[in-house]
């Protein structure tokens, strides 16, 4: 498995046709899609698996002719299914990343701003465990930048749902964390 | 409650219609209180956003940085030693010789065939090695062991040795199979330790004692 610091290398093969979209594709959405299955709860190592089975589905899709509609939508939903099989099967539940997993912050931040981060953080991770399973995952998709739309197609709830939801996490986080 | 209250979210991802959109920008110019809010959802959406890079971070950080695992069973082990050093002192009762100021021979034969008859039930340590008097172990001692002719002999070698198996202390997986943490300790004739020092080694459980 490639390290992060290393190039993005393509875990495909060669595509005849669409490579360069693949390619594209890979280095525009691995690191979303990284993020979104680390703060679903997975291990580094546990998302890049995913990531790398995401895309290699992709390929299979693309290769058998499939739709290219929509394809950031596809690639979410894939990686989606696979993290909630790999929880099934482990049997562990979807949950926001501990406080633990935020100790460390930016090493670039000033000790009093990292100390202020880390606070706020930590307020944030109480927040999100006090929210919904949809909630959570329709807000990490947000932040993931995917559209309302996309997020309903990933999570298999109409467009409308998706927006109360939105509004009904943000509105909880910014309740939870006094912004 | 503002009847805007439920769009603000969704203006702020330009998710409405552009009719709607138009409605709630005329509404924010007029409703202070739906300004404040729209304020504070674009702060918490920025701070969620730094939340989830921090946390794709700190799970690289973690991933690049194994050895945080055996640090902190290294750590742990030096500790167990320190505990270690300050138990043994109330139980370990050195051998009666009739002359303590006879010399003494150590050597790793005299350890092998003097261990059982030796050391008392009461003393609750394993011994490997134990001291003999000089007359009793020259039946015994290999011709080529350099006898020390002193009774107030330091070894240059630590006298004891605690071969850790680190499996039976932390779970798996925080330490890399097989490894096992040795804590050399060497006793002064005073009976303080003197130097302790740690290693990571392949080894089964052991510990041995040398003392005058």
């Amino acid at each position: 498995m490639n390290g992060d610091a290393a190039n993005p290398a393509l875990p495909l093969p060669r595509l005849s046709a669409g490579a360069s979209e693949a390619t594209h594709l890979y280095r525009e959405l691995r690191k979303p899609l990284l993020r979104y299955l680390v703060c679903l709860g997975l291990s580094r190592d546990e998302a890049q698996d995913v990531v790398q089975d995401a895309f290699l589905l992709l390929h299979r899709h693309l290769t058998a002719g499939g739709s290219q509609e929509n394809i950031r939508g596809w690639l979410f939903r894939v990686a989606h299914n696979q993290a909630r099989n790999r929880q099934n099967r482990y049997d562990r539940n979807f949950a926001a990343p501990s406080g633990a997993e935020l100790d460390e912050i930016s090493h670039d931040a000033t000790p009093e701003r990292a100390v202020l981060e880390k606070e706020k953080f930590q307020q944030l991770g109480k927040a999100m465990r006090l929210l919904t399973q949809p909630e959570r995952e329709c807000l990490l998709l947000r932040a993931a930048g995917l559209r309302y739309r996309e997020i309903g197609e990933v999570l298999g709830i109409a467009t409308s749902t998706v927006s109360d939801t939105v509004e009904r996490a943000v509105k909880k986080l910014a309740e939870k964390c006094h912004v | 409650m503002c009847e805007f209250s439920g769009k603000l979210v969704a203006w702020l991802d330009r998710e409405l219609p552009a009719e709607e959109s138009a409605e709630v920008e005329r509404h924010l110019g007029a409703c202070a209180e739906c300004r404040g809010s729209v304020d504070a959802y674009k702060r918490v959406s920025a701070d969620f956003d730094a939340y989830c890079e921090d946390a794709l971070a700190t799970s690289a950080r973690r991933k690049a940085n194994p050895w945080i695992a055996v640090a902190a069973a290294a750590g742990a082990a030096a500790a167990l030693a320190a505990l270690f050093l300050v138990w043994p002192r109330q139980h370990i009762r050195p051998p009666l010789f009739p002359d303590s100021r006879q010399a003494v021979v150590a050597t790793p034969s005299i350890a092998e065939s003097a261990v059982l008859s030796s050391v008392r039930p009461a003393q609750a340590i394993h011994r490997r090695s134990v001291i003999r008097p000089v007359q009793h172990q020259v039946e015994h001692a290999a011709p080529t062991a350099p006898p020390v002719q002193n009774a107030s002999f330091v070894p240059q070698e630590p006298v004891i040795q605690i071969a850790i198996p680190a499996d039976e202390m932390f779970p798996p997986g925080a330490v890399p199979q097989g490894m096992h943490f040795i804590a050399d300790v060497t006793i002064s004739p005073d009976g303080s330790a003197e130097r302790l020092r740690l290693r990571p080694r392949l080894a089964g459980f052991e510990r041995s004692t040398v003392q005058p």
